[in-house]
């Protein structure tokens, strides 16, 4: 006999898959290099296939920087084997493992010193710093104006989320004013760090903003943020969809993609519709951010300075 | 570990009654389903009843759709909070694979109500293999189980807020317990949150209308064992033969061999946000009942990409492709167009 079912049976599930049974041995290598399928674009190719899908929540905007990130690589490079990915913990720090590229995750805050230490190591490898806002600006916001002072060669790249995704929504430095949180029930009564300005203040010589929205924008950034000699900061915001916009009843990642469209106009609105708490002295609002590049100079890099790169190239 | 009852080592207040003197059930499902909300219910009507409980669980994975195991047990007095493998005497499972893994919990003669949803964890999609997960198959199973598509029986009940369905599976258990009506109602009425609550207690009563349904599973039980034979499995389907499509509407201009765009959707790594479904200015893309973005309207598309641009899940791409060789390319998607044709979301 058959198992009783109420109702109907499960669905039937189609098969199918990219990698067939029989299958050449050099199509699965192909495969397990980021070869996902016929005419994937290039940036697809830099991925670690066997690790994907990712862990990100559905629209989590991370996903969508990274595509932007491997896109603006993959005009530069042709492999990833010069290219090292540095992070350290965090929702974003979790990216780079899906990076086929020499990957280091590191401990909580500390990815730019790790960085610092393998550039000076191997100077000729492009070291991208991935570090999310509690990451870089909370528990290691020490190196990363230490890491602007040097002004030593990387390109880091902050994943603004407003909050901390991976440990359950906690506040974070980054928190805009009013916005609920797990450790702020009665909405946030702190200020949030300009991570931007902070690095141009410590001496970053590239500083910029982008949005995970306008992604092509981000994409430009970044890639010029990869020529620049010098330490490059790019801020990107992006959306946390299950703790930031749930909490604060901001919708699902559509509607937060949106809603940076709209220059945090949406978000204001909503979050100002919430019931009135005394203490709260300011009713939330979220700075309308400058995007784009806001700082760029250039002056002596640390490895100049030590010499172990030819000065001025 | 969660402990439900204060009263370790004490006399409970009431008498339980003499027809049940101890049970130990295992609830399990994944992240969200409301697998601990369901073990808490229980809990609260055992408690009620004057029982000792103890409630244990595991859930550390919950939120990113693992597994969560809530074991129940109650008695006169009881010590551990642990059910031992095949000493359940119920298994309550939301889902599918879920409810297969924990059967080995079961007593020989007992009873497990099983969900047939089915919530396939990212882990499982590792091998590229579209959705499709195989199932174990059950064999050989001394016990009765009994396999409820919980939303087709809570229907409308269900229809706010989809949790509800697995209450079904509740109504269910209460037939095998023996508490009155009321008590199951008065512990949702204590746990559930308003806005799901007339969901809830309309839910449980349809699970409890499936009287005659559990009553045989529990007859089934206390036979000796049977072979059953293999349950339910993903049967590979048809392959859908090519559609023609016809281009001619898109041509574009200047073009010596004209190309067209496709959207390739990686089915497998979609995690169904709906982002490429709201910015998609030519609305081509919708959701299948899998939640899994599908090409539908491949005549509108322009290619402009944004799809493939704001894909958090890397799961999309824009492919030009010649005209001619359109339905080739368009083969891998044909199948999820024909079913989203059919179930629009």
């Amino acid at each position: 006999m058959s198992l009783d079912v109420v109702s109907r049976p499960p669905a039937d599930v189609p098969q199918g898959g990219t990698v067939a049974p029989e299958a050449r041995a050099d199509d699965v290598l192909a495969a397990a290099r980021g070869a996902s399928w016929p005419g994937a674009s290039a940036e697809k190719h830099f991925l670690r296939y066997g690790m994907m899908p990712h862990m990100l929540c559905p629209g989590c905007g991370h996903g969508i920087v990274l595509d932007a990130m491997l896109r603006a690589l993959a005009r530069r490079y042709e492999t990833l084997d010069d290219v090292a990915f540095v992070a350290g913990i965090g929702c974003s720090s979790r990216v780079v493992g899906y990076v086929d590229a020499c990957t280091l995750h590191t401990t909580h805050g500390r990815p730019l010193t790790f960085a610092t230490g393998l550039k000076l190591a191997r100077p000729d490898l492009e070291v991208v710093v991935v570090t999310g806002d509690g990451d870089g600006l909370s528990i290691g916001g020490n190196h990363l104006i230490h890491a602007a002072r040097r002004n030593i060669d990387l390109t880091c790249v902050l994943f603004n989320n407003e909050i901390y995704g991976m440990t359950g929504g906690q506040l974070a430095p980054t928190t805009i004013p009013g916005a609920y949180t797990s450790t702020s029930p009665k909405g946030n009564h702190e200020q949030p760090f300009d991570a931007a300005r902070l690095v141009e203040a410590a001496g970053g010589t590239f500083v910029a903003r982008a949005q995970s929205f306008r992604t092509r924008d981000f994409e430009e950034i970044f890639l010029r943020a990869l020529e620049h000699k010098g330490f490059s900061f790019v801020e990107v915001m992006t959306d946390c969809t299950e703790y930031f916009g749930r909490t604060n009843r901001l919708g699902n990642g559509a509607d937060l993609l949106f809603s940076q469209a709209r220059a945090d106009v949406a978000i204001e609105a909503d979050l100002a519709g919430r019931p009135t708490l005394q203490e709260v002295p300011a009713r939330p609002v979220r700075p309308v951010m400058e995007m784009g590049v806001l700082h760029e100079s250039r002056r002596q890099t640390l490895e100049e300075a030590m010499g172990l790169v030819e000065a001025g190239s | 570990m969660t402990r439900v009852n204060g009263s370790n080592g004490k006399v409970p207040a009431r008498t339980p009654p003499a027809r049940l003197e101890s049970g130990n059930l295992v609830v399990v499902g994944v992240g969200g389903q409301g697998v601990i909300l369901a073990s808490n219910l229980v809990s609260q009507v055992l408690l009620d009843a004057g029982y000792d409980v103890k409630k244990s669980e595991v859930h550390g994975m919950s939120q990113r759709g693992g597994t969560v195991v809530s074991h129940v047990r109650f008695g006169p007095e009881v010590h551990s909070v642990m059910v031992e493998p095949g000493s359940a005497d119920w298994i309550v499972a939301f889902e599918w694979e879920e409810g297969l893994r924990s059967l080995s919990y079961l007593k020989p003669n007992g009873v497990a109500l099983v969900s047939t949803e089915r919530r396939i964890p990212p882990a499982a999609m590792l091998d590229h293999r579209d959705q499709s997960l195989e199932y174990p198959a059950l064999g050989e199973v001394p016990f009765g189980v009994l396999a409820l598509d919980t939303f087709a029986v809570a229907g409308d009940a269900a229809a706010a807020v989809p949790a509800v369905a697995q209450t079904v599976l509740l109504g269910a258990l209460s037939v095998l317990l023996p508490f009155p009506v009321e008590a199951w109602q008065a512990s949702i009425n204590a746990w559930v949150p308003r806005k799901a609550l007339t969901g809830n207690l309309r839910a449980f009563e349809r699970g409890r209308a499936l009287a005659p349904e559990v009553r045989a599973a529990e007859a089934a039980a206390r036979t000796v064992a049977r072979t059953v034979e293999p349950g339910p499995e993903v049967v590979p389907s048809a392959s859908a033969s090519p559609v023609e499509h016809d281009g001619a509407k898109r041509s574009r201009d200047g073009v010596a061999e004209r190309l067209l765009p496709v959207v390739r959707i990686e089915r497998s790594w979609c995690k169904g946000c709906d982002i490429c479904v709201a910015m998609c200015p030519e609305k081509c893309l919708v959701l299948d009942e899998l939640d899994v973005a599908v090409f539908a309207r491949p005549e509108r598309c322009t290619g402009c990409q944004l799809c493939a641009l704001l894909c958090p899940d890397l799961a999309m791409d824009v492919l030009w492709v010649p005209a001619d060789d359109l339905t080739g390319w368009l083969f891998a998607n044909e199948e999820d167009r024909v079913r989203a044709a059919a179930d629009p979301r």
